[in-house]
């Protein structure tokens, strides 16, 4: 692991305001962990301060329990990893039952990314989460594959998108996000199809689908072939589409997502439009990895003379 | 559980890619048990990205650990090339281990290739107990170069049954052939009347060859599994493995040593999910 970077703390060190808001929601610091991650909370419960973090988004929660896909269902590549694992979650009754109260003592925002595999499925599953007393708010998966529509993913039609996404706010009452899909041509378009309909928020990005083959079988590497693409990888197309949703002037708050491993990548992020940041693959790798995050933030707004972390936000210079 | 930086003390070559790390920092693995793993990681940056995952070969007071490797792709490389001093990132102990060595029952640790560790450490626990009798080690690998720390083994006082498949050291063969003639001889020698018990770490067709011959012979039997995972905590849920009561059990939390009856072997489902909804 890396030595954490302590310079410039201590009492004498000059105070930085760490708290953003967030699509409706108010959070102690910019750092959040990434839905798939970071299990169900309890799972990191003496690794790291979980009061410390801004926020965790759980596992992605559908309305009843899923078993996942078969094996092998993870496979490393370059500066990355693939995961095909296929939704595996404990479905919203045993979510409620057995996962939630955990989380309600981690003094942290929860954020319960969720999902469907139909349009119906999405709605049932938003307005049960969404009536939750310690859930602070709801981040839509997307990227599944819409089994009516011969199995395209929701996120990659804004038509269709803006439609799901109008039918969910309907129900949900709590901030109500969205995890946009790479796997796209125009994430602005899918961006302002989220704008339009009501989301409060927009996680960018989920994971690039992608392949490994295993030369010496001819086999691909995970069962299901194609997988998502996570780790410090994807980080380029990650700032590319936070910055392209900024500049095009979508009028929702940006969680950015992609490869984050320390604290000079969260504010890159914040710099391209993230007003908040998910730690997701280097939690596998390090489990205080949001913790650290967190710390080398402070250290770099000390180190520029930072005072408020939201000065961060949007503050590329380009010219 | 604890993540912490242990540093290399020793990493001593055995040949053929074998290596042992000797580890010093590792207080919080003091009491971890055979069969139990750690996961693994030198400052690599970012790649390769995931830590990797190691059962322990032994520990020892004042906060020593010993983990075997083989290198067979770039992570294990890199960490064969570690020097002592070198910073390594470590976490455990993870998992389930082993059962205990009980007196009445005899114990077949069955070896194959770099999955001898876990195995390696039962011996040692048993020696320590006083049941170093109660129990032998088949040991097996495809030839004399891939069977290391023999006489380490031998010193532990548990009685030593050497196979390779070309016959380069010890009986010419598979270890599950040496497995089955160690059965025999006990159940000769006592009128069926000791109580055998296989545990087992290796590769994989090899793991369930001595799962199906403890099924036809009504042994018990524990083995140890090895997947791809990512972060060894049961977050990932990479390392799924299909199960008999629930589609899938993790070899993170739950292995990696199961009970043999309770872990399926895919290749051999005559109907891929039958009985088995995650497998359709």
């Amino acid at each position: 692991m890396t030595p954490l970077d302590l310079s410039l703390t201590g009492p004498d060190a000059p105070p930085v305001n760490l708290a953003v808001d967030c699509g409706g929601i108010g959070f102690r610091n910019p750092v959040l962990t990434a839905s798939g991650t970071f299990g169900y909370g309890r799972e990191f419960e003496g690794l790291l301060d979980l009061h410390a973090l801004g926020g965790l988004v759980t596992k992605g929660i559908s309305p009843e329990p899923r078993f996942g896909n078969p094996t092998p269902r993870i496979a490393e590549t370059a500066s990355g990893m693939l995961n095909s694992i296929g939704l595996e979650n404990v479905g919203v009754e045993d979510f409620e039952r057995g996962k939630l109260p955990f989380l309600r003592t981690c003094g942290s925002k929860v954020i319960v990314n969720f999902f469907g595999r139909t349009f119906d499925e999405y709605v049932e599953c938003g307005e049960r989460l969404g009536r939750l007393d310690g859930v602070d708010g709801l981040e839509m998966n997307v990227s599944c594959p819409n089994i009516k529509a011969g199995g395209i993913e929701f996120g990659t039609d804004p038509r269709v998108l803006g439609e799901l996404v109008k039918a969910c706010r309907a129900v949900v009452r709590k901030a109500l996000w969205v995890k946009l899909t790479p796997n796209t041509s125009d994430i602005v378009s899918l961006a302002r199809a989220c704008a339009e309909n009501g989301a409060d928020a927009l996680a960018i990005i989920n994971t690039i689908t992608g392949m490994a083959i295993d030369a010496h079988t001819r086999r691909p590497k995970i069962a299901t072939v194609f997988g998502g693409l996570s780790g410090p990888a994807i980080k380029p197309i990650a700032l590319r589409m936070v910055y392209q949703v900024r500049r095009a002037g979508i009028p929702l708050p940006i969680s950015g997502i992609g490869g984050i491993q320390n604290g000079t990548d969260a504010v890159e992020f914040m710099l391209a439009g993230a007003t908040t940041v998910q730690v997701g693959t280097q939690s596998f790798i390090d489990p205080a990895a949001a913790e650290r995050v967190l710390a080398e933030i402070v250290s770099y707004c000390r180190r520029h003379g930072v005072s408020d972390v939201r000065e961060l936000v949007g503050g590329l210079r380009t010219s | 559980m604890r993540y912490f930086d242990a540093r290399v003390i020793e990493n001593r070559s055995l040949g053929a890619g074998y290596y042992v790390l000797r580890l010093g920092g590792c207080e919080s693995l003091e009491r971890s048990e055979p069969g139990q793993f750690v996961m693994v990681r030198g400052d690599w940056e970012r790649d390769p990205l995931l830590p990797r995952a190691f059962s322990l070969l032994g520990v020892a007071p004042g906060g020593r650990a010993d983990v075997l490797a083989k290198t067979v792709g770039r992570g294990t490389a890199l960490l064969e090339r570690t020097i002592p001093g070198a910073r390594l990132s470590v976490l455990g102990p993870l998992g389930k281990g082993f059962p205990s060595p009980a007196r009445g029952v005899t114990d077949l640790l069955v070896a194959g290739g770099v999955g001898m560790p876990p195995l390696f450490m039962q011996a040692d626990r048993a020696s320590r107990a006083g049941l170093a009798a109660q129990c032998e080690m088949l040991y097996g690998g495809r030839s004399s170069r891939d069977i290391v720390l023999v006489a380490e083994m031998r010193s532990l006082g548990v009685p030593l049954f050497l196979a390779t498949e070309d016959g380069s050291l010890g009986r010419r063969g598979r270890v599950t052939a040496t497995l089955e003639a160690r059965i025999d001889e006990h159940r000769r020698a006592a009128g069926g009347a000791t109580r055998l018990r296989i545990l087992a770490c290796g590769p994989k067709a090899m793991l369930w060859a001595v799962g199906r011959i403890a099924r036809e012979r009504s042994i018990e039997c524990h083995l140890s599994l090895e997947e791809q995972m990512a972060c060894g905590i049961g977050v990932c849920l990479g390392c799924a493995v299909p199960a008999r009561s629930r589609p899938f059990r993790y070899v993170c939390k739950e292995g990696p040593v199961f009970d043999a009856s309770e872990v399926l072997d895919v290749a051999q489902l005559v109907t891929p999910g039958a009985g088995n909804p995650a497998l359709k």
